[in-house]
């Protein structure tokens, strides 16, 4: 693949007269590439994902997305929430068909689609159910089918499992990277958890405060799958520890 | 035996509050043009029942139609109110105009246009009706979740698509909450207006005429009678609201589904 997916330059951001949120991010990330954003609460790290998904525009620099501007990829990138954002008047099935729907697919690939990601979540037994029937992590789950369902090339995640406890995470962790290796997707995904980061990730940005910047950038070797047993590996602690103190470090930076 | 005590309670309090009524005109000996007694309204309900009826109906339908259009009316003004913004500032203040300037100084200038009966009736329960709905349905419109608005941009939905599957129908219980604020409004608003407009064309008139007659010719126990009618009447509409409310929502919105 010739040429970065995604690449910002000079990037900064301001919202109306307040403050610098981010300042001069430049950043390229080639196809294929997981990079988790992790710093300080108020570091801009949700800014920075909205503003290469394009749901913002920056106030400095320019955000491309293969060579265009981020609106254009709409097609082929989603977006994941830090809430579930299920439709609550719509059944389980028609939350995961949505995006689909509403761009124009044909309701029998539709149905297909939406049976199949309901089986790589798990949720196979919940199509009927109202998202009040279900539990947090069900609700993520839909959550998450709903965004594969685009079949993305590019996905988009702001700390979509942080509302739930950890062995629940942990499960969806390994299960991202599951479907992942199935089909696969460039991710940018924030988070607040160094031990998620840096076991989702092949690259970890973390972003220090006022205003937000990159401070540093961590590349996660690991090969091979990724499995649960990762976790306790020599080399998993060593990058763990490695990634806590930069983000020390840049909390410090800041204070 | 909650089930037994929700159906006992509020009969055993009936009970008592007329015999209770029946103690005050025993003591205070009230002639009956002043306190007529439970028995005589009810004989009076049913001797003037054909005419009570033939009220009800006029009244009935001139409150269903009053409240039609200003479910539908309002319904659609606030589509317009809640979207575009520019058009909430520029004529939300003249809705509340509307809803500030009395109905019973409107009226006139309603017969003055359109007559007096049935038009003019509708034209005051659509007035009294109009507001909440508006109020709801624009406050519904305007209040849809960030996030998922940004989900439908995220998946490149068009406005259109962002109104039909979105917004109408997150606005969809405001809009049902002023329907049902409206539906307790509409048979009053009903009487009101036959009470300020209402004829007595082909012999026929509502309940708001009625009254009127009724407490001309001092039958007040029959008075007392239609008082009972419009209060069932009110029951009616109020219980079918409800029952839309409840079936529209039922399947998914917090207030109406059964709990678990």
């Amino acid at each position: 693949m010739s040429g970065p997916v995604v690449q910002l330059a000079g990037v900064g951001k301001r919202f109306g007269a307040g403050p610098r949120v981010l300042s001069g991010i430049d950043l390229a990330v080639s196809e294929g590439e997981f990079v988790s954003l992790i710093g300080p609460s108020g570091c801009g790290k949700s800014t920075l994902l909205r503003l290469i998904a394009g749901l913002i525009a920056p106030s400095e620099g320019t955000v491309r997305v293969r060579g265009a501007a981020p609106a254009q990829a709409r097609g082929s990138a989603f977006f994941v929430f830090q809430d579930p954002t299920l439709l609550p008047w719509r059944r389980v099935a028609a939350n995961v068909a949505l995006p689909l729907e509403l761009r124009g697919a044909p309701a029998a690939e539709r149905r297909r689609r939406v049976g199949q990601m309901l089986e790589l979540v798990g949720l196979q037994g919940a199509v009927e159910q109202y998202p009040w029937q279900l539990s947090g992590g069900m609700r993520m789950r839909v959550s998450i089918a709903r965004a594969l369902s685009v079949a993305p090339r590019l996905l988009f995640l702001d700390e979509p499992f942080g509302a739930l406890d950890e062995m629940t995470r942990d499960r969806l962790d390994e299960d991202l990277l599951r479907i992942r290796e199935r089909d696969p997707f460039t991710a940018f995904f924030v988070t607040h958890s160094v031990a998620e980061a840096v076991f989702l990730s092949t690259r970890i940005l973390v972003l220090a405060a006022q205003p937000g910047r990159i401070a540093a950038s961590i590349d996660v070797p690991f090969s091979g799958p990724r499995r649960a047993e990762l976790r306790e590996s020599p080399e998993f602690l060593r990058t763990l520890a490695e990634t806590s103190r930069a983000l020390r470090a840049a909390a410090k930076g800041a204070a | 035996m909650k089930r037994a005590q929700a159906w006992f309670l509020p009969l055993a309090a009936g009970a008592l509050l007329i015999g209770l009524w029946y103690l005050v005109k025993r003591l205070t000996h009230l002639e009956s043009y002043l306190l007529p007694s439970p028995g005589e309204i009810a004989r009076a309900a049913w001797r003037e029942r054909a005419t009570l009826a033939d009220s009800v109906l006029i009244t009935g339908q001139g409150a269903v139609l009053g409240f039609l259009a200003a479910t539908l009316g309002g319904f659609l003004l606030a589509l317009i109110l809640g979207l575009a913004a520019p058009l909430r500032w520029a004529l939300y203040p003249y809705v509340l105009i509307l809803q500030m300037t009395p109905v019973i100084i409107l009226a006139p200038i309603f017969v003055l246009w359109l007559g007096q009966g049935t038009p003019s009736i509708v034209a005051i329960t659509f007035m009294i009706c109009f507001f909440p709905v508006v109020a709801n349905t624009t406050l519904g419109f305007a209040s849809v979740d960030a996030n998922l608005r940004e989900l439908f941009a995220m998946s490149g939905a068009s406005r259109g698509q962002e109104l039909l599957h979105l917004r109408i129908p997150a606005a969809l219980p405001y809009f049902l909450t002023g329907t049902k604020i409206a539906g307790t409004l509409a048979p009053i608003g009903a009487i009101t207006g036959d009470f300020l407009a209402g004829t007595a064309a082909n012999g026929r008139s509502g309940l708001g005429f009625m009254t009127i007659t009724y407490f001309s010719q001092l039958k007040i126990p029959e008075l007392f009678a239609a008082g009972g009618v419009a209060c069932l009447l009110g029951f009616l509409f109020v219980g079918g609201v409800n029952l839309l409310y409840w079936g529209l929502l039922r399947r998914w919105h917090e207030s109406a589904r059964a709990r678990e």
